[in-house]
């Protein structure tokens, strides 16, 4: 053995180039799967280990301190953990729960309503709370404020909240719970200060895979309490869901990225080895002459090519890791810290087995071509002329038109038809990602600028709430102003309320609009929009959670009050809890309410910032907000989509490359031939180029359509994910002069991918080549 | 266009060293048009490095190399390219032509670099393997050709721009005596027909046959130069 790793080593050395460029390929190949695999991984379970991992509660619950007492429910627990078949696994509780109001301190902590649970420490039998900055509360006075583990929230820490007829409160920690089981937690003395009426009581039950699990549990769990003792409880199934439907709206992309890098590795490992291997026959036949038997020379020959394949493996495995993490965190933003984002150790192993198992795969088939060929055909391989291939194509070529460095360049392909197709399935799926990441920056654009509302609503004026500034305006007077400001165009008013459905359990928003609200850039898929009493339009996902369509009655009730509405269109929205309704809908409900903000959008070229400032000048008690332009979540995919691309656009590139080195190794002595009769340096640089350019060319004629389907797919299972029906100018991005311009993508591709290795054959001793043969 | 007795190559105080290793050392001569000049000497004694230095195939270390009136030192690689184009057409002892092209395409080829219409290129080419004896083999690939008829293609292909001096490097050296002998001929044919003619070559009969001067060369250095009477 000690003789085939002499051999091998000695092997890799005397090829630096292709053992560099294999090494590098696998490289870039191992860092593209590592950080497949990686998001991969996050897009489908991360959830299950977060919540495994902070022992997650299966049921928080709400009961009412009026109806049920402390010492009550921990006794309920007790009777029910004795039994000879606990239902319950761990319980944490009993937590005082109280609701507070807090001013506006100007920093990432939006004023408004706060639940505060009062817990001792961040620990416990259930919902171990991710503490992962500051401290937790240790005396009154001091508040853990519920955030994803973000740096840009550290500002919080060290602020002061001011609640609304209570103490003033330090932030002195932040923390996440995978259960949401808070938006903040102080110490148990701190919330009695506060008038809890709710008890938290969290319960991990032994049975929890169902709802039916889960109701059951909790009906064994409060059927010695008051019936009116339990207000309310949520279920782990919810959050995960509502979790998973950020995750799997990545999910579709992110595989068919992973697809994608694994087989342009699988395509590029492949080439570069039968490449090598052909490259290597003449070896092979010394080794044979010398002694080696054919399975010494295949050994030999496979540690050739996995030395530096598997150093590549190794450093694309380190790389990839240190990759994905930002990437993650990127993709996953506001929801990574919580759910807990890693790449797997299974995704390690697998690509440490994995990419190497590919390249000895990969290696085998011309290794065993190499096994049967005697010694002496061996050795021959190359000094003998070999019949020529592609004959066809050189001679049609050879009377051609065209300049004879190029007609040489189109016809070099066809010299070795293996190759040239696993380059060409390298370039088409390159070709395929350029197509199918524009298409996904053009979908999530035109998603974000719906979402956005981007050119329908340039701010939104927020009416003051009882803890800032009230206006002195009634509705009316707020209406007239806006409408008086110099550049308005439309303005709606909005009223947002928690509602209830009759007959459904749970509250979900409604927003009241009055005005110009069908200049506010809803898209509908279906229906129509509002344009009078009793009438609702409602998300996609909204209609897919409750089973309702367009057409269907509903019943809205507030309060004592109810009212009937009709579902009178299918809005393009992600939200499953929000219904948009006709402003005298809420008049027959209340005929008080009035609206909680107003929706402007001013006449092209207006300074927004002016505005604004000019409505707080007219009336104090409006809070004017500039509407955001961008979607995160947009921005997100369209990142990583771009990463991608540029990984896989690479990792295509050195296919090229590497066919291009191979492709002058072999040629030497053609090449030195050439330029010995005349041929210029410009000459051959335009022959090997054309020769990947042909490919490149047809590459961006298949890919292209590739790329255009896998979008289709791709987008269409990203908006099912969320809940939405596909609208066409989500699918349809692309006009036929665009896809065109986009098919020379691959000449592109394959030119840069050529050009390096092509300017070194131009530059390449015709005397030192000539003497090799 | 050269006319006889002008000088064509002309070589000053040639110098090539590769590292510690003198390949040429001081060699001046000159060659006139219409000449068949054969270079002889042992293995290793520059000979093929001369050759190589006259086409313009490398640089050398010190002096200069003159052909055809330009001075080969002072030129880009790319006018050097042009150069051996139009001024040189080169034989190799191992034929050197392209598998993947039939005998016509490897002839035309050289033609066509210079930007000739393919279709005429391939009728120069067709006259020329006429000319040589081999038209009928010319859509024939140089896998399936005996050494005899590579060779031939490859004068033709040397011959194709109409060079102002054809180099040829041991050009029956890998060929039969029977085979080597048709090479002769050839060669003879083309110098009567007043082709300027270098042979590198240990074979003397070669350079007796072919050959109206022979230089000598040992350890890189000229040490004889003798006129040959031509045997038919």
């Amino acid at each position: 053995m000690r003789a085939v790793w002499r051999v091998a080593v000695a092997a890799a050395r005397r090829r630096r180039l292709q053992s560099t460029v294999l090494a590098v390929v696998v490289m870039c190949s191992t860092v593209a799967i590592v950080v497949a695999l990686g998001l991969l991984e996050a897009a489908s379970a991360p959830f299950d280990r977060t919540f495994a991992e902070q022992r997650g509660a299966h049921v928080v619950a709400a009961f009412d301190r009026a109806v049920v007492s402390d010492d009550r429910l921990v006794q309920t627990v007790e009777k029910q953990t004795s039994e000879d078949e606990p239902a319950v696994e761990a319980v944490a509780g009993p937590f005082g729960q109280a609701v507070i109001t807090v001013a506006d301190i100007g920093q990432a902590l939006p004023p408004g309503p706060l639940t505060v649970v009062g817990r001792a420490d961040p620990g416990g039998p259930v919902d171990r709370v991710d503490l992962w900055a500051g401290r937790w509360a240790g005396k009154p006075g001091e508040i853990v404020v519920s955030r994803p583990a973000e740096p840009f929230f550290r500002e919080l820490l060290g602020a002061t909240v001011q609640a609304e007829g209570g103490p003033r409160l330090t932030i002195v920690g932040l923390a996440s719970s995978v259960s949401r089981t808070a938006e903040a937690w102080v110490t148990p003395d701190q919330v009695q200060a506060m008038s809890p009426k709710i008890t938290q009581m969290l319960y991990r039950f032994t049975e929890a895979d169902t709802d039916d699990d889960l109701q059951k549990a909790m009906t064994g769990m409060t059927s010695g309490l008051p019936g009116s003792a339990l207000l309310d409880w949520q279920s782990y199934l919810v959050v995960k869901q509502d979790v998973a439907r950020t995750a799997s709206a990545y999910l579709p992309f992110l595989t068919g990225f992973g697809i994608l890098g694994l087989l342009v590795a699988v395509l590029i490992v492949g080439n570069v080895v039968s490449g090598a291997v052909v490259a290597g026959q003449r070896h092979i036949g010394m080794l044979k002459s010398l002694g080696f038997t054919p399975n010494q020379v295949v050994a030999a020959y496979l540690t050739m090519v996995l030395l530096p394949g598997f150093a590549g493996c190794l450093v694309g495995t380190v790389l990839g890791g240190l990759a994905a993490q930002p990437l993650l965190r990127l993709v996953f933003q506001g929801v990574g810290s919580t759910i807990g984002l890693g790449v797997g150790v299974w995704a390690y192993a697998v690509t440490l087995l994995g990419v190497p198992a590919v390249v000895v795969l990969a290696a085998l088939i011309p290794a065993s071509r190499a096994h049967r060929l005697s010694a002496a055909q061996a050795i021959s391989a190359g000094s003998a002329p070999r019949p020529g291939r592609g004959r066809r194509v050189q001679r049609l070529l050879s009377g051609a038109r065209l300049p004879r460095s190029v007609s040489l360049g189109l016809g070099l392909p066809f010299a070795r038809p293996g190759r040239s197709a696993l380059t060409l399935a390298a370039v088409i799926i390159g070709v395929a990602t350029v197509a199918l990441a524009s298409g996904l920056f053009r979908t999530m654009t035109a998603y974000g600028d719906t979402a956005q509302r981007v050119g329908h609503v340039h701010t939104v004026i927020h009416v003051g709430r009882p803890d800032q500034t009230e206006p002195k305006l009634d509705d009316a007077g707020i209406e007239a102003l806006l409408r008086s400001q110099p550049g308005v165009r439309y303005v709606t008013a909005d009223a947002w309320i928690d509602i209830h459905l009759a007959g459904r359990p749970g509250r979900i928003m409604a927003q009241f609009l009055r005005g110009d609200a069908e200049t506010r850039g809803d898209v509908l898929v279906a229906g129509r929009y509002l344009s009078g009493p009793g009438e609702v339009v409602a998300p996609s996902a909204f209609l897919r959670r409750f089973g309702l369509e367009v057409g269907d009655r509903l019943t809205l009730a507030l309060g004592e009050a109810h009212t009937s509405a009709t579902i009178v269109g299918e809005a393009m929205d992600t939200s499953n809890n929000l219904i948009m309704v006709s402003w005298p809908t809420l008049t027959a409900l209340d005929p008080d309410k009035r609206p909680t903000q107003y929706e402007v959008r001013l006449a092209q070229g207006m300074d927004v910032e002016k505005f604004n400032a000019a409505v707080k000048t007219a009336e104090p008690g409006l809070y004017p907000a500039t509407k955001s332009q961008i979607d995160e979540s947009g921005v997100a995919i369209t990142t990583s989509t771009s990463i991608f691309t540029l990984l896989l656009g690479m990792v295509a590139m050195l296919g090229v490359f590497n066919t291009v080195v191979l492709s002058t190794h072999e040629r030497r002595r053609d090449l030195a031939v050439l330029k010995s009769i005349g041929m210029t340096p410009r000459q051959v640089t335009v022959m090997m180029v054309t020769s990947m350019a042909a490919l490149g060319a047809f590459g961006g004629l298949l890919g292209v359509p590739m790329g255009v389907a896998a979008h289709r797919v791709i987008v269409l299972a990203m908006l099912d994910a969320v809940g939405l029906t596909a609208p066409a100018f989500l699918l349809d991005v692309w006009q036929v002069a665009e896809l065109i311009v986009l098919m020379p993508a691959g000449v592109a591709m394959a030119t840069l991918g050529a050009f390096v290795p092509a300017r070194s054959a131009a530059r390449m001793t015709i005397v030192d080549a000539l003497h090799t043969e | 266009m050269t006319t006889e007795g002008e000088v064509v190559v002309r070589l000053e105080r040639l110098r090539k060293h590769y590292g510690e290793t003198v390949a040429l050392d001081d060699v001046s001569l000159e060659i006139r048009a219409g000449e068949a000049v054969a270079v002889m000497g042992p293995s290793g004694c520059g000979k093929s490095t001369l050759l190589n230095m006259i086409a313009g195939l490398d640089r050398p270390t010190s002096g200069s190399v003159t052909v055809h009136g330009e001075e080969l030192s002072t030129l880009s690689e790319t006018r050097l390219a042009l150069f051996r184009r139009h001024r040189i057409g080169m034989v190799f002892q191992f034929f050197n032509l392209i598998d993947d092209l039939s005998a016509l395409d490897n002839v035309a080829l050289a033609a066509q670099l210079t930007g000739t219409s393919a279709a005429h290129a391939r009728r120069r080419a067709l006259d020329l393997l006429d000319e040589l004896g081999i038209a009928d083999r010319a859509d024939l690939y140089p896998a399936v050709l005996s050494g005899g008829e590579r060779q031939r293609v490859a004068v033709a292909r040397a011959l194709m721009n109409r060079p102002a001096v054809l180099l040829a490097d041991e050009p029956t050296g890998a060929l039969d005596s029977h085979t080597g002998e048709q090479v002769m001929d050839l060669l003879l044919d083309l110098h009567q027909l007043g082709q300027t003619l270098l042979l590198v070559t240990h074979d003397e009969r070669l350079a007796q046959r072919c050959a109206s001067r022979v230089i000598a060369i040992e350890d890189g250095r000229v040490t004889g130069e003798r006129a040959m009477e031509q045997s038919a």
